[in-house]
């Protein structure tokens, strides 16, 4: 590769980490007709190396699917590439409660095809925690996107899951830490 | 026996919102029988109103329809686990498992959340070209900011609130009614001045305060409680007066 040709692509990843890194607007990630405006038509080769520079950091560029399954919907993030551990996830100021209740309602929706009423998760929640702490985590994580509610109440599985969760592993490690409990 | 027809497609579209509005089964809906039922209804339909039922009624079963094409491709991916067991399993972990698991299967998003030195310098523009509140609001709302003031009985002639005439009549007024409540004795200043509408209530507190004024009326005030009094004089006044200040709340 020329000397010229290596800076540009330089340059252009330089520029795809700080588009990246920087949140604009509400919701953290950008957009793919938004990476083909900064980065230009071949944006997808310039994530890849990218990608690569800064997995020694231990963090990756993961691309959620937009609900057309066009690039330009597509939603680009940088995220954690290893999960962090608990007493992490703890400093950061999360409360174990409120991480307890997402991990069922996302195990409960998964388990009703993907959909679930609100009352329905409410009522499933409600043998383990207390009322109030139910509905203002539920409603903190629609407002954050892990959750999504239309308007017949009904929750989904929100985008920024989708971005953030492996949703297999956590229902595999569900599965497998509830066969672990009788051994106790 | 038109609404016995329309009837059963009420009861499509009752069915279908129910099984949407749940996590029911969408294949517990017989699309098929359904759809037959619409086609075998649609020529006795002759009025606007009835045909825009069976065209609900056609809406709520493309919803079914996708419905049911998530629950398929969910079924076959591998999220799939036997609901029963899932949530059996779920109910039997302690929260602190919960998280765990949580967290194993957690990518936290890595992201800067501030200003950058572009939008500092942006901010930094808007900030000094942005006119006072003083003077940008001036000419939507001319008298925006001005600070709360008093208005005299000329002002308000002038500004065509009442003409003369009517202010002593609304004294006068006033004075009969509060001659014949008081009736000697001392009366709840507030109640005396209530109505339904704050607009009237300012109103007779504004001609009161005329009477009290005058010497036509007298004022007494309970430091302790807080409680203010009045009641008529049938003559007026002699002797130092002593200015007193009262609100009044809207919304009270």
């Amino acid at each position: 590769m020329e000397s010229a040709d290596r800076a540009l692509l330089e340059r252009k990843v330089r520029k795809a980490f700080q588009v990246l890194v920087l949140q604009r607007g509400r919701n953290p990630g950008v957009k793919g007709w938004e990476m083909k405006r900064y980065l230009g038509r071949d944006y997808r080769k310039i994530v890849d190396v990218l990608s690569e520079d800064i997995s020694g950091l231990g963090l990756e560029v993961f691309e959620v699917k937009g609900a057309d399954g066009t690039d330009d919907a597509s939603r680009f993030l940088l995220r954690f590439k290893e999960p962090p551990t608990v007493s992490e996830a703890e400093t950061s100021g999360i409360r174990i409660d409120d991480l307890a209740v997402l991990a069922a309602t996302i195990a409960f929706i998964n388990s009703k095809q993907g959909r679930a009423a609100r009352r329905e998760v409410e009522q499933f929640l409600r043998e383990k925690f207390p009322k109030w702490r139910i509905e203002y985590s539920l409603d903190r994580y629609v407002k954050r996107g892990y959750l999504e509610q239309d308007d017949r109440t009904m929750l989904h599985v929100g985008w920024r899951t989708r971005a953030e969760v492996d949703e297999k592993t956590l229902m595999t490690l569900i599965l497998s830490r509830a066969q672990e409990a009788p051994k106790k | 026996m038109e609404e016995g027809r329309l009837e059963e497609l009420l009861r499509v579209i009752e069915l279908c919102r129910s099984v949407e509005s749940s996590s029911a089964n969408p294949f517990d809906v017989d699309i098929k029988e359904k759809i037959l039922l619409l086609k075998s209804r649609l020529p006795e339909w002759r009025f606007l109103n009835e045909l825009l039922v069976d065209s609900e009624a056609l809406l709520e079963l493309t919803q079914i329809v996708k419905l049911q094409d998530e629950w398929l491709k969910h079924r076959a991916s591998s999220l799939y686990i036997d609901p029963l067991l899932i949530q059996l399993k779920v109910k039997l972990l302690p929260k602190e498992a919960l998280t765990e698991a949580f967290v194993k299967s957690w990518h936290p998003v890595a992201q800067v959340d501030q200003i950058s030195p572009k939008g500092l310098e942006r901010a930094f523009v808007y900030w000094r070209d942005l006119a006072p509140m003083a003077e940008r609001f001036k000419d939507e709302f001319s008298n925006y900011g001005v600070k709360p003031g008093s208005v005299d009985y000329e002002e308000l002639v002038s500004l065509g609130v009442f003409t003369p005439s009517q202010f002593e009549q609304g004294l006068k007024d006033l004075h009969e009614e509060l001659l014949e409540k008081s009736n000697g004795e001392w009366i709840d200043y507030m109640e005396f001045i209530e109505s339904p509408e704050f607009e009237t209530r300012v109103l007779r507190a504004y001609l009161l305060s005329f009477l009290i004024s005058e010497g036509r009326a007298s004022l007494r005030t309970e430091p302790l409680t807080g409680r203010v009094w009045t009641t008529a004089l049938s003559e007026k006044a002699k002797g130092p007066s002593k200015s007193v200040a009262i609100s009044i709340v809207g919304g009270t």
